[in-house]
């Protein structure tokens, strides 16, 4: 079977892949950063969204949180954030040594490996090849990312592509069908599924639906050794 | 005057030895060196096939196209930032019905450290000089020719075919590597520039030659003190005869001889 080191699965979340969440209702909302499959292991949520009535009317606002991958823990670089309702909150760890995780908040609305209504998840696919993608959830949603190889035989060849490489292809997920189905990019393009209401879905590729999560071949890089205590909350 | 002679012309020296080297068991070792910029560990054995013998007064045997078969397997890790450019994927942006406009960070990748595997095999060919050694160790006498002098080593494969090999184990590893795709070729280019063909012959060369270098051919061995007819009745028992000296030498009348001369006592 085919199977690469770029692996499309929300459930275990690396450094191409991002997971995003809209807050629609006021509140404190707790969460945690973890190795992906620890959420029912580690019940602490240490770091906070505090969403707050709309102040202003219009578009919402996109709050970016970059997790660090220090001492066998992510860290948020903002543990406790202020938006507004409706705003989004994106996550994303670029450590590529960085081990797969997942955005465990105390509401069921709120988990990187379930998603539920107003979330997406993007993956930047960096391995040429068609990648089926399903529910590990066990729902029908489904879909095709046709990835296509790319040489750069010379400079403009390689501006053209890295030109590309800030487009997204988008597809949209409600009541139970992506649309579209099937995109076309080219290696290195980012997908950005964006999920208005499912009844709990991940984004996986079909391949390892069923088999669990695939870790990262490992570096030669000595992983930092662990310290004691934890991050504030 | 010794008692027993013993003379081959270079045929018969050509026989001998071939036999003697094919009798060898295949030699091997491992270690690690400096291939190019990088470290790489070695594991090699091989085995010899005698040339044709030239037998020189007074004392050398010179084979020529000694050859040795060899196969090793290398392994070294590359640091792929060493090669490639930092590379970010740029921030990605998606306009989404009754959301607005969503933004993916920008990504910075660093590149991995990989591990390259890369069995060779080829053969390496010298001329080399053997002096004749005699010595008596453990109750026995032992002659082996000796190399003294070996000529450059010829390695089969040209150099530039061996890089060849090593980016042909390189590629489908890249492969593996997300985003690595448009990178490839000069990724592949630049290891196999930055080991280069002095890299390898500076890495070969001196994990080779020490085979070669080291070569000793046993020719003759015999016990000191040995039995030449058994026992046939209780009046007549073994003959032994004692080994009392052996020397060899190359002479040269009609021809040129390996000569083996021993001095024997009952």
């Amino acid at each position: 079977m085919y199977l690469n080191s770029d692996a499309l699965d929300s459930r275990a979340l690396r450094y191409a892949d991002c997971y995003g969440q809209r807050f629609m209702r006021e509140g404190t909302f707790h969460y945690h950063v973890m190795p992906n499959g620890a959420q029912d292991v580690n019940l602490e949520r240490p770091y906070t969204i505090n969403v707050s009535q709309r102040k202003r009317s219009g578009k919402m606002t996109q709050h970016s949180v970059a997790l660090q991958w220090k001492n066998h823990e992510f860290i948020p670089d903002n543990q406790k954030i202020d938006v507004e309702v409706g705003d989004l909150v994106v996550w994303n760890c670029s450590d590529r040594n960085a081990p797969p995780y997942e955005i465990a908040g105390e509401k069921e609305f709120f988990a990187s490996a379930r998603m539920l209504n107003e979330c997406g998840f993007s993956h930047a696919f960096g391995v040429p090849g068609t990648y089926e993608w399903g529910d590990a959830h066990g729902s029908d949603v489904a879909g095709i990312v046709h990835v296509e190889e790319l040489t750069c035989e010379s400079r403009s060849d390689l501006s053209r592509w890295r030109a590309q490489l800030s487009k997204a292809a988008l597809v949209m997920i409600a009541d139970g069908a992506a649309k579209p189905t099937e995109v076309r990019i080219v290696v290195g393009q980012t997908v950005y599924f964006a999920i208005v209401t499912s009844k709990g879905m991940t984004i996986t590729d079909k391949r390892l639906i069923g088999i669990g999560v695939v870790c990262p071949p490992k570096t030669s890089k000595p992983a930092a050794k662990r310290k004691k205590g934890r991050p504030a909350a | 005057m010794a008692e027993i002679i013993a003379a081959i012309d270079e045929g018969g020296a050509s026989d001998l030895l071939s036999d003697a080297i094919a009798a060898m068991p295949p030699v091997a070792s491992s270690g690690s060196g400096s291939l190019g910029p990088f470290t790489a560990g070695y594991s090699v054995q091989g085995h010899f096939t005698s040339g044709s013998v030239d037998l020189i007064a007074p004392s050398t045997v010179r084979i020529d196209h000694l050859h040795f078969d060899w196969h090793i397997d290398l392994s070294f890790q590359i640091d792929l930032d060493d090669f490639l450019p930092t590379f970010c994927i740029p921030q990605a942006c998606v306009d989404i019905p009754c959301v607005g406009r969503v933004c993916t960070p920008r990504i910075c990748l660093s590149w991995p450290t990989i591990s390259v595997s890369v069995p060779l095999d080829d053969f390496a060919e010298a001329s080399a000089d053997f002096g004749i050694n005699v010595s008596l160790a453990g109750g026995n006498w032992k002659v082996q020719i000796v190399v003294q002098n070996v000529s450059q080593l010829q390695f089969g494969l040209t150099t530039a075919a061996v890089l060849g090999l090593i980016a042909v184990a390189v590629t489908p590893i890249l492969l593996l590597i997300p985003f690595i795709g448009p990178f490839i070729a000069i990724a592949v280019d630049a290891i196999i520039a930055t080991i280069g063909i002095a890299g390898l012959t500076g890495f070969l060369g001196p994990i080779i030659s020490p085979f070669i270098s080291g070569l000793k051919i046993p020719v003759y061995d015999q016990p000191k003190h040995f039995k030449v007819l058994p026992a046939s009745g209780p009046n007549d028992p073994d003959v032994f005869i004692e080994l009392d000296s052996v020397s060899a030498d190359v002479q040269h009348s009609n021809e040129d001889e390996l000569v083996l001369s021993v001095d024997i006592s009952p």
